[in-house]
This record gives structure tokens, sequence and C-alpha cells, in this order.
């Protein structure tokens, strides 16, 4: 096999006819182009997941055409300049292209996966394959204050091996066909199949995967536990529309856990379910049943939260009821249950309350076990009034993420900690939805602050106090419920959005990273509202209408009940649902780490992934034609001459070098017409920087610099030795192999903040692993200080920034700059941990700060 | 005073899902079609204030449709809906009497503004 491998490779080197460079350089910057072009269409169809748009499934399909044209174009280009090395693009390009085509069409795609998937390991687009009550459930790991039972959750490929291996699938596929040739009633069709479901056999490998995990999540003591096994339905915003319909499964002991699977599965053909689904039209391959199972929480206290009263939806009233133990129980016909309305205000007072003689309860740990509430305790309240106000503070923060009114179960264990144990949309009377026509007299009686400023990034209403986040304020202590108020829409707020009831940005895109977490926890947002840190004052209360572009003085509990009720929201539409199914399979991009191993076309998973492949692989290409200067030279390559003793060929890709040095064979910086690169090299060349005198190495650096050939393979870029500036009116792609270090630069200042970024690896050096590690450490603390992104592995720093604003890009890659100069041989000056901090000083204290404006470039060392 | 009225007619269903519970927060009084034929009939029964309509579409197109309204509700407006790229068409709207014309995709505010502008323009036609 290795030997068909490598002569596979000598004809294809053999047969490699030489591109002339001009060629080359053409599909490259092409290449470049078409990358720009895919990306703002991905930042465009992102956008539209706020809800502020009206689009149709015409553009949906419009765009995904457009960006496959892109895709392959690029595709053909890279095989163009590369003999065709990279042939699999094609059919991966292929393969997605298909999976889009049929989300368009609006059937769904199942993937191949694990069988079993604790939530933290729940990613971003996964309820296909566990379903929407466990994907919402991983969702709310990242909601403040919300807690809930440990489990995981059997997933679709479960379902499916178990009807493969009983050979279920096409008998149930006739039964269907024969309910839709009206030979059979729903009835009759839906107790076949459950009887068939029921008396299969749990295939060996699906039932050692669920044990497994079982004991994994009760830490080996099965005997003694007990769990809750529920469906997890899979389908059009599964758990909302299926409510209900599925069964679930308390108090389930160690002997019952894998008959309570099967059970499960059964009752996705019960008649109401089956019913429904035939109703909407789904394939039987679209009714699919993942398994979640959870530990059963010993409960003194459980009941069930409504955030609003079902018949007055207009009262700011959340009714909670409950009993001691497993909450409630019928016993003899009567259920006795303790009643409480509790203000949705803070601090969430009870209101009314209604205590029932409880004379049964459900014992914690007993399957339906009913037994008598001891004397002492029947006529007691089963909550306290702060119990009370937590349940309902973690309700109103589930219904603010579901945005709708909600029906949450809840439990309070004996410790007095609080459990969701799950939550689904609450019906409620719409009788008595107003109109906001009709709520004009309410608004006008609160002072407008902010009024069509900015774009919405988000669509809906939250209210709260504001909470002005300055750069480098501390995230940690946010208080959940405030109003997120920023100047700049940095990606490290990210990690506090979740906690925000609405957020305002004066700077920034609704195309941006921070926008697309804000839709990602449905949080109302205004992007580039222009003066709100001005306007708005901190904790002074707030309600931002993000459907209306509007800010309000005070709280409007009539605006945010108005929205709570609205009759559908956006985010149930079809073309909403396609979108978002089909941007998993364009946006995302899992191809970071070009010295991966898994970095090939193989490993692509989206557009987005196929598109980073097709860049990197072409700029290497471009790299590999030349092995030193005079190569470079040859093909248009500029000198640039400096006082910096620095040889750097400069290729231009249009609008990087000016005009008036077409004939020139060297270029001075001033002709550098690049900004990104103009901006780098006045960083390198700022006073001090580059250290001129001879650096001393002792003997113990010197020794170990001798066999550093490794870090410059792990930049794996075969990178020639030569340093090597591509660059372009806006971009720049540095390679520079200086000395024994490697730092690949690359950066784009778009026209718009999501398209500007900048990476930044650097490897290698002539001391020991220690110093160098010291070195990666130094510019790790550098870096993050700077806002990038870093990842270090050894001594390989790989750091990346993105949605930065003009300003932010310049100061960075000035800092790159200076970076680049300093760090050139500062391993060898490392050579106690100490050092870091010293020369984290003296880099911070040498130069003075990069103006905040275009620093200037004419300044050399 | 009474509601003013708006005609929705796209066949793309989302568009009128989108714009019906908008406009009737408003205070619009709504009514959605998907095919021009059914709209075409309920325009025998009654005018709307103002008509939105795509203009690519099955059966009387969005420009025969505008001309048809502005036959029979010479003091109606009309605001024509474009799929992306399509000026030309656009042009040829206004020039036959729309009042104004927006792409899709488009935001939820756009349209709001230009019923809004349309309303008070029908109303000076009425006054």
């Amino acid at each position: 096999m290795q030997a068909v491998q490598l002569l596979k490779k000598i004809f294809r080197q053999r047969d490699r006819g030489q591109i002339p460079f001009a060629e080359l350089f053409k599909r490259f910057q092409d290449i470049l182009e078409k990358n720009n072009a895919a990306m703002e269409l991905i930042a465009d169809m992102d956008g539209k997941m706020g809800g502020d748009f009206v689009f149709d499934r015409k553009y949906l399909s419009d765009s995904v055409r457009k960006l496959k044209e892109l895709v392959l174009a690029n595709a053909y280009d890279l095989n163009f300049i590369t003999n065709n090395q990279f042939l699999a693009i094609y059919d991966i390009i292929e393969k997605l292209a298909k999976e889009l085509e049929v989300e368009l069409s609006g059937q769904m795609v199942i993937r191949e996966t694990r069988r079993i998937y604790y939530f933290h390991e729940i990613d971003e687009g996964m309820e296909d394959t566990v379903g929407y009550k466990a994907y919402n459930l991983s969702k709310m790991v990242n909601l403040p204050k919300i807690d809930f039972p440990n489990g995981f959750v059997a997933a679709i490929s479960c379902y499916r091996d178990y009807l493969a291996y009983n050979n279920l699938f096409d008998k149930i596929a006739s039964l269907i066909e024969a309910y839709r040739k009206e030979e059979k009633s729903v009835e009759s069709v839906s107790t076949a199949i459950q009887l068939m479901v029921l008396g299969g056999d749990i295939p060996p490998n699906v039932r050692r995967e669920i044990l497994n995990a079982i004991n994994k999540t009760c830490h080996g003591k099965v005997e003694e536990s007990y769990f809750s096994v529920r469906s997890s339905a899979v389908g059009e915003d599964g758990e909302m529309s299926f409510a209900g319909l599925h069964d679930s499964f308390l108090n389930v002991r160690s002997g019952e856990l894998l008959s309570a699977f099967k059970k499960v599965l059964a009752s996705l053909y019960n008649p109401a379910s089956l019913a429904y689904r035939l109703k909407m039209n789904l394939f039987q391959m679209e009714m699919a049943m993942p398994v979640l199972y959870q530990t059963m929480v010993v409960s003194r206290t459980a009941g069930v939260l409504y955030t609003l009263d079902p018949n007055n939806p207009d009262r700011p009233e959340c009714i909670l009821s409950g009993n001691w133990g497993l909450g409630m129980v019928v016993v003899e016909g009567q259920a006795a249950v303790d009643t409480f309305y509790v203000s949705r205000h803070t601090p969430h007072a009870v209101t009314n309350q209604k205590i029932s003689s409880k004379k049964w309860m459900l014992a914690p740990l007993k399957t339906g076990q009913a037994r008598k509430v001891p004397g002492e305790i029947q006529d007691k309240p089963c909550l306290s009034p702060q119990e009370a106000a937590s349940i309902v503070e973690a309700g109103l923060i589930l219904e603010r993420f579901f945005k709708k009114p909600l029906d949450v179960e809840w439990s309070i264990d004996e410790s007095g900690m609080l459990w969701i144990i799950q939550a689904r949309a609450l019906k409620v009377s719409h009788t008595k939805h107003t109109l906001r026509e009709d709520l004009s007299d309410v608004l006008k009686a609160h002072r407008i602050l902010l009024k069509d400023q900015g774009m919405i990034a988000y669509r809906g209403i939250g209210a709260g106090p504001v909470r002005i986040i300055a750069a480098g304020d501390d995230l940690t202590d946010f208080p959940a419920g405030s109003v997120l108020v920023s100047r700049y829409a940095p990606p490290r707020l990210a990690e506090i959005i979740p906690r925000a009831s609405a957020i305002i940005t004066d700077i920034g895109t609704t195309t941006g990273h921070m926008a697309t977490v804000a839709r990602e926890f449905k949080v109302p947002t205004i992007m580039g509202a222009e003066t709100a840190t001005q306007v708005l004052k901190p904790d002074q209360l707030i309600t931002v209408d993000a459907e209306r572009k509007v800010i309000y003085e005070g709280r409007i509990e009539e605006l945010l009940h108005h929205q709570l009720l609205e009759e559908s929201a956006f985010e149930v539409t079809q073309e909403f649902q396609v979108l978002r199914r089909i941007l998993k399979k364009i946006a995302p991009l899992y191809l970071t780490d070009p010295n991966a191993p898994e970095f090939n076309p193989r490993a692509c998973r989206t557009f987005h992934d196929i598109m980073r492949f097709v860049h990197e692989k072409a700029f290497q290409t471009l790299l590999q034609t030349g092995s030193n200067p005079r190569a470079f030279l040859k093909r248009g390559g500029k000198r640039l001459k400096s006082q910096i003793p620095l040889d750097l060929i400069l290729i231009d890709l249009g609008g990087g070098i000016s005009r008036e040095a077409d004939s020139q064979t060297h270029v001075s910086p001033d002709q550098i017409t690049s900004v990104p690169m103009q901006t780098i090299w006045a960083g390198l060349s700022s006073p001090g920087t580059w250290n001129m005198d001879p650096i001393p190495v002792d003997f113990k650096g010197m020794m170990s610099s001798v066999t550093r050939t490794q870090s410059s393979d792990a930049l794996g870029n075969n990178l020639p030795g030569v340093n090597l500036g591509v660059i372009g009116t806006d971009y720049v792609n540095l390679s520079l192999p200086l000395g024994y270090h490697f730092t690949v630069v690359e950066a784009a200042v778009g026209s718009r903040p999501e398209n500007n970024y900048i990476s930044f690896r650097f490897a290698g050096g002539v001391t020991d692993i220690t110093r160098r590690s010291r070195r990666a450490t130094l510019l790790q603390t550098i870096l993050e200080q700077a806002g990038f992104k870093v990842h270090v592995t050894g001594d390989l720093v790989n750091a990346r920034a993105i949605d930065l604003t003009d300003k932010q890009i310049r100061r960075n890659l000035y800092l790159i700059g200076r970076l680049i100069g300093f760090t050139r041989q500062l391993d060898v000056m490392l050579k106690h941990d100490a050092d870091i901090e010293r020369y984290l000083a003296k880099f911070i204290n040498q130069a003075k700060p990069p103006e905040e404006d275009q620093p200037s470039n004419d300044k050399e060392g | 005073m009474e509601k003013t009225t708006v005609c929705i007619l796209d066949d793309e269903p989302i568009v009128g899902d989108r714009l019906k519970p908008e406009l009737e927060d408003d205070g619009y009084g709504v009514e959605v079609f998907t095919d021009s034929a059914s709209a075409l009939k309920r325009l025998d029964e009654t005018c709307f204030d103002i008509f939105i309509t795509d203009l690519k579409m099955e059966g009387v197109d969005g420009m025969g449709f505008l001309e048809k309204v502005k036959d029979k509700c010479p003091g109606s407006e009309v605001i024509v809906i474009t799929g992306y790229g399509t000026l030309e068409s656009a042009r040829e709207a206004l020039i036959k009497g729309a009042y104004d014309f927006i792409t899709k995709p488009f935001r939820i505010g756009e349209i709001r503004a230009a019923v809004k502008k349309a309303k008070k323009k029908a109303r000076r036609n009425s006054a």
C-alpha cells in the first residue's frame, strides 16, 4: 500500500508541468477574492437568523447555489495550480451540496453519529441527533441559576440500530402505507407497531453502551440509583410541538432501565403521536426517537411552575404548585397540592397561596408508591417564600431563553437545592393578547431614551438594569438579567451573553461574532446604536424593544408580555428552520489548525472548512515555487530596502505597492500601500523594537539549537528559506523564517469588522524547549492582553483575533510588528521563569504605545 | 376612525405570515393572499387602501395585478416586492404607478415604514 502511494507521488511529481508563476499568482488572487465573497455571503445568511428580515426559500436556494459556485471555482483553481493534488475536494463539495439540497427541500438529513452523548458533549447543531429535549437541556447548561439532574441521551443511532436489528423498518413502513391507503385506522396501525417495537431485542452493542453510560452517570452505584427515562423527540422544533405526546418513566430502577428504553421508543408510535406525524407529513426516516436518561432527584418537594396564569395571562403572576415528595399525587380521586401565586417582578413575592391538607405523597424513590404524609407537615406549606421566589426566578430565566410562557417541572432536594427537570411550552389563552397599538398609552408614559439607532441583530424585547462594560472590565460578576451595554462588540463578551436580558452596542454589526452568539442564546440585541454608552446610565432600569428599535426608560411589563404571548415566533417558520439547518453545513469552521493531521479534504465538514483548506493549500503552493529570494525576485517580487537587516521579498497581489515602484526591483517602506503590511512594518521598525546587538548565546542554548528542526515542521508550511510577504491593499500574508524562528502572520482588513482578522503563528528558536516555552508564555500573555484568542502547544503559539474595528486591527497589527522584532532572539534571554514578567514589563514600557489612529509608517529603526 | 386596510399578495406564504401580525400590531386590517386569482377575486369586492404585491408569480403576475389595482382603485397605493436583482421590473412598476418598491430579503422595519408613508398618501388621495 505504502509503495503504491510512493509511486503515485513520484509519478505526480514527474507529471507536474510547471505552471507559469503569473498564472499561479492570478489563481491565488482569484481564490482570495472568492473567499471574501463567500464569507460575505455566509455572514449575510447568518444575519438573517436574527428574525428582523423576511426572506423566502428562493433567497435560501439562491444563496446556497452562489456559495457552491464560489467553493467549486476555488477548488478548481487549487487543483489547477497543484496538478490535481486535491481531487477529493470535489466529492466533499458534491456531498455537502447534496445534503444542502435535501435540507432546502425541507426533508431531514440524518448523519451517522455516536450512540451515547453526555450533556456537555452535545454540540451546536446536534438537535437532530439527540432530540430537542436533550439538546435544550444541553443549552441550559450555560444558563445562570439553572441546574438539572445528571444524565445522558441514547442518540438517534440507538433507535435506528434497534429498528434495524429487529427488522422493523420495512414492517413499519408497510403498516404506515396501509394507513395512507386508508386500509387501516391509525389506532390499529399504532397498536401493531407498538407491539412489534416492545417485542424486539435491544442489539448487544446498544445494550452495552446504555448500561455503561448508566454506570458512569451514577458513579457505579447502579443498584441504589433511580432514573427517569424520557423521549427526546426529533423533528420540527421537537419539544414544543410534540410535548406530551410521548411517554416518560420516573423512578426506574436498574432492572427496568432497558425495558424503559423500549417503552419510550414504542411511544413514538402511540396513536396521538402517529396521527400528528402523519398529519404533518413526516416520513418514516424523519420519525426518530432519542431517549433521555437522567438520575432522579431525591426530592423533598416537587411540582410545576406556570410562568403565566394560562387563563389570565395578563396578570404579572406565576402559578406554582407542589407537594411533598415527588409532587402531584392523585389518591382516591383526590389531588391535594399547595398553590402559590408569585409575582413576576423581583423579588418575586408570594401574593396569594392556598395550602391544602396533603395527606398523600409519592415517596421519592419508590416506584409509584403513594404513602401517608406525616401528620405534622400535612397542613404546612411545602415551599418557603424564598424557595418559591427562586423557582420563579429560574423559570423566568428559562422563559426568556425559550421566548414562550413555560410549564416547568422542578424539584427541591433534601438540601434545599433547586433542580429543573423539564421545561415545555405552556398553552395560554390568547383572547386577551393586546396589539401594540393598544399599548400606545402605556408606551407614551415611558421616556424614550434611544430610537431608530443601530440594527437589530436578534429580535425581541428585554428589560433590566443597565450594565456598561468597558474594555478590561471583569466579566465574572456580570449580574444575570442585566442589559449588557458596550461601546464595542469584542468576542470576549460572548461569555456573558447568556446572562444578559438584552444587548446594546455603540459599534458593531449584526453579522459579527457577538451578534451570532446573541442569536444563539436568543438575547434581544441592537448593534451599532452609536450613543448607547453615553445615553444610558449604569443601573438605570430600561426596556429594550429590539423589534421596533426603541429603548425606553423603566421596565414595561406590558411590552414584555406582548412579546411572550405573540402567536408565532419567527423561529418556528419553516424558512427559518431550513436556514438554521443549512447554516450548520456552511458556516462553522472546524478546520482551524493547518498543522493538525486532520487538515485534509476528508475532514472538511462545511463550506467554510473547504474554503479555509483551499486558501491554505493555495498559499503553500505559492510559497513552494521558490526556495531562495532570487526565485521570487525573478517572478516580480521586490526586495524591501530598509535599515533593518531583514531580507524581505514582497509580492504584490494588487494595490499592495505604490505604482511608482513598478519598474524597481527594490521598494522602500514608504512605497508599501498595503494597509496591514504598512502597519506591521510600522511596529516592526518602531524605535527599540529591532535589537541590533549580537545576542550572546550560552553554551547550553547553542547546543540545543542543533536539534531544533521539530518546531519548523510543526508549522507545517514547508516554508522556503525566504522571508516573504504576499500583500494586497487590505491583505497580508507574511512568512518569516527569521533565523531560527518561524513566524506566519496573515491579516485582512475588510470593509466590515466581521471580515477583519489577524492570525499569528510563531515557533522555533535557538534554545532548549524550556526557554522556548517561556517565550511562548510571554507571547501568550501579551497577545491575550491585546484581545487575541491564543492557543499554545509546546513552543508553538497560535493566535487569532476577529471582529476588530479599524482602530483595533491597526493597533494589533502594530503590536504584531513589534512582537516580531522583540521576540526575535528573546528565548535566549529568558533564563528563568521570572524573566517572563521582566520582559513583559520591558515590552510594554519600551516603545510608546501606538497612536490610536494610524501609526505612521515612515519610522525606521 | 376606520382601520386602514392592507392586502398582501405573495406566492411565498412566509411573506404574509410574517407581515400580517406585524401590520396588525400597528393597527392595520390585513388580508393575505398567496395566488393572484383569489386576490383579484377579492379585488372585485373591495378596494384596500394599500396593496403589497410580489412581482414574480404564477398566473397574473405582480405587474398585471398592479395594473388592475390602479385601474379599479385609483385612490389605493401599491408597494411592490421584488426579488434580488430585478431592478428593471421595479422601475417599470414605478412607471406604472407603484408607490414604492422593496427588495427581498427585507427588514420588517423597511416595510413598516413604507406602509406608513403609503397610508398618508392614500389618505391624501381620498381627502
